[in-house]
């Protein structure tokens, strides 16, 4: 599914490398965290598998196709297969639920069907069941900037169950939360690409989480 | 330890001298005194004393004529919204990455925003010659430069994670800019929209004095020929305008940006 190869990556001006010849496989439905310390580099590897972040050199195929060599379109569609989570959410604020939620059908519009606000009926069928498998179901009107924390990572794993992805990328998707809803946010993560066959690759900073959460774990150091 | 903080002291010492020169220099060359503006006050006394009852024998004139400059406000505000909300993204660092028309785009927003309205007046009267039109054209440029670099400035402020997150979904820089950006400025374009709908009703009654209508050529009119009652009434009516826009603003900036009250 995922195949990373020789994989280096440094920040411009800083001579530093961030990752250093990364070669990783991961399956089909696995579950796989990335554990480590500030700086390691988890976002960046994470980032560079759907290309938010452009590597300086390796490889990284996705079913086959390597992402790092595609022109800009065929990732951005690669993309919309492709969702991920963040640490602070990254929802727009003072939108409602449903339409975050419903941002996680863009691809499958025209830029004049968004400018204009149209989503299809299947859209907002897709994105109310996605709302209702994370339990917000009666909260889709609510504005982002009224939600807590954990309410507003649920909405972010709605958006991104809206893209009916076949790999989520989780990027210390419960670092800001507190350990009763860090618990219960990669409980529900989990359960869910179990259920959908989802790969899940998630960056976290504790050991006994990553244990009880994943099917492999993948230690990474500072260099 | 102790060089470093003798070190700042004399730092902090040289700035507070350059300040107090910097002030010195400025008030000297504008004859700013307090002596002076105390010396006046009978002057300002006798002159307001004279403004005094209000004249409002010609007030349907001078309504017709703020309606009139409130009109130029409001057209010459909306066009240049209109102009500066789109040329706004080719000036924000975070959207263009093309750095030849992002310095373009700045350069045209400081030309418009450079040139005061008074200027700008007197341009497109020379243009199109006497009354409300040209007004609105010189509101307009302004507006243009002004409400393009606010509106940028503020584009460039969107927390680039958000943008990250909707690139993340496999969106398109259109639709980038739609449904991740445009909410996120959306505050900020309608406040910014609203005070210089404000500020152009100001700026209208200037560009009277130049010739481009509204109740700005009849305040120069009643001025030259010392109709201090007139004047009065004029003022009048201009404060109770500039309260009714701002009415009007606090209203819209209730229902559209759903203003939540602090406990």
């Amino acid at each position: 599914m995922i195949n990373i190869e020789n994989l280096n990556h440094h920040y411009k001006n800083k001579s530093q490398e961030v990752l250093k010849n990364i070669n990783l496989h991961i399956r089909k439905g696995e579950n796989v965290v990335l554990i480590g310390s500030s700086g390691c580099g988890k976002t960046t590897l994470l980032r560079s598998i759907n290309r938010l972040i452009e590597p300086v050199s390796g490889s990284i195929h996705i079913n086959g196709e390597n992402i790092l060599k595609m022109p800009i379109k065929k990732v951005v569609r690669i993309r919309g297969k492709i969702g991920m989570i963040f640490q602070n959410f990254n929802l727009i604020e003072r939108d409602s639920v449903l339409k975050n939620t419903l941002n996680g059908r863009l691809r499958h519009h025209s830029s004049l069907n968004t400018l204009f606000g149209r989503f299809s009926t299947q859209d907002y069928e897709i994105a109310k069941q996605s709302l209702k498998r994370v339990g917000l179901e009666d909260y889709e009107n609510e504005r982002i900037n009224n939600l807590s924390g954990g309410q507003k990572q649920r909405v972010a794993i709605a958006r991104t169950l809206s893209q009916n992805p076949d790999i989520i990328l989780a990027d210390e998707p419960v670092s800001s939360l507190d350990p009763k809803l860090m618990r219960e946010i990669l409980e529900l993560l989990n359960n869910i690409c179990l259920e959908k066959e989802i790969t899940l690759v998630t960056s976290l900073h504790f050991l006994e989480l990553a244990k009880k959460y994943s099917s492999r774990i993948i230690g990474m150091r500072q260099l | 330890m102790l060089k470093k903080i003798k070190q700042n002291k004399y730092k902090g010492l040289l700035i507070g001298i350059l300040i107090i020169i910097i002030y010195y220099w400025a008030i000297k060359g504008t004859n700013t005194s307090p002596v002076n503006f105390v010396k006046g006050l009978p002057f300002m006394y006798d002159f307001i004393s004279r403004m005094f009852p209000p004249d409002f024998s010609k007030l349907g004139l001078f309504l017709l004529k703020a309606i009139e400059t409130l009109q130029m406000a409001i057209v010459g505000s909306t066009i240049g919204a209109l102009i500066a909300l789109p040329l706004s993204f080719l000036a924000a660092r975070n959207i263009m990455h093309n750095k030849f028309i992002y310095h373009i785009t700045r350069t045209f927003f400081d030309i418009c925003r450079g040139i005061n309205e008074i200027v700008w007046g007197l341009i497109f009267v020379s243009m199109v010659g006497l009354g409300p039109f040209p007004g609105v054209l010189a509101l307009a440029a302004h507006v243009t430069g002004a409400l393009g670099r606010y509106f940028s400035e503020a584009i460039e402020s969107v927390n680039p994670e958000t943008i990250r997150a909707i690139i993340s979904t496999g969106a398109n820089k259109l639709q980038v800019i739609i449904r991740g950006i445009i909410p996120e400025v959306k505050p900020s374009f309608i406040n910014y929209s609203l005070y210089y709908l404000e500020n152009n009703f100001r700026a209208a009654t200037v560009l009277g004095l130049v010739g481009a209508g509204g109740i700005g050529m009849e305040l120069l009119t009643s001025m030259k020929l010392f109709k201090n009652q007139e004047v009065l009434t004029i003022l009048i009516i201009m404060v109770l305008m500039v309260l009714l826009i701002d009415r009007f603003s606090a209203f819209i900036r209730k229902k559209v940006l759903k203003l939540e009250k602090i406990e």
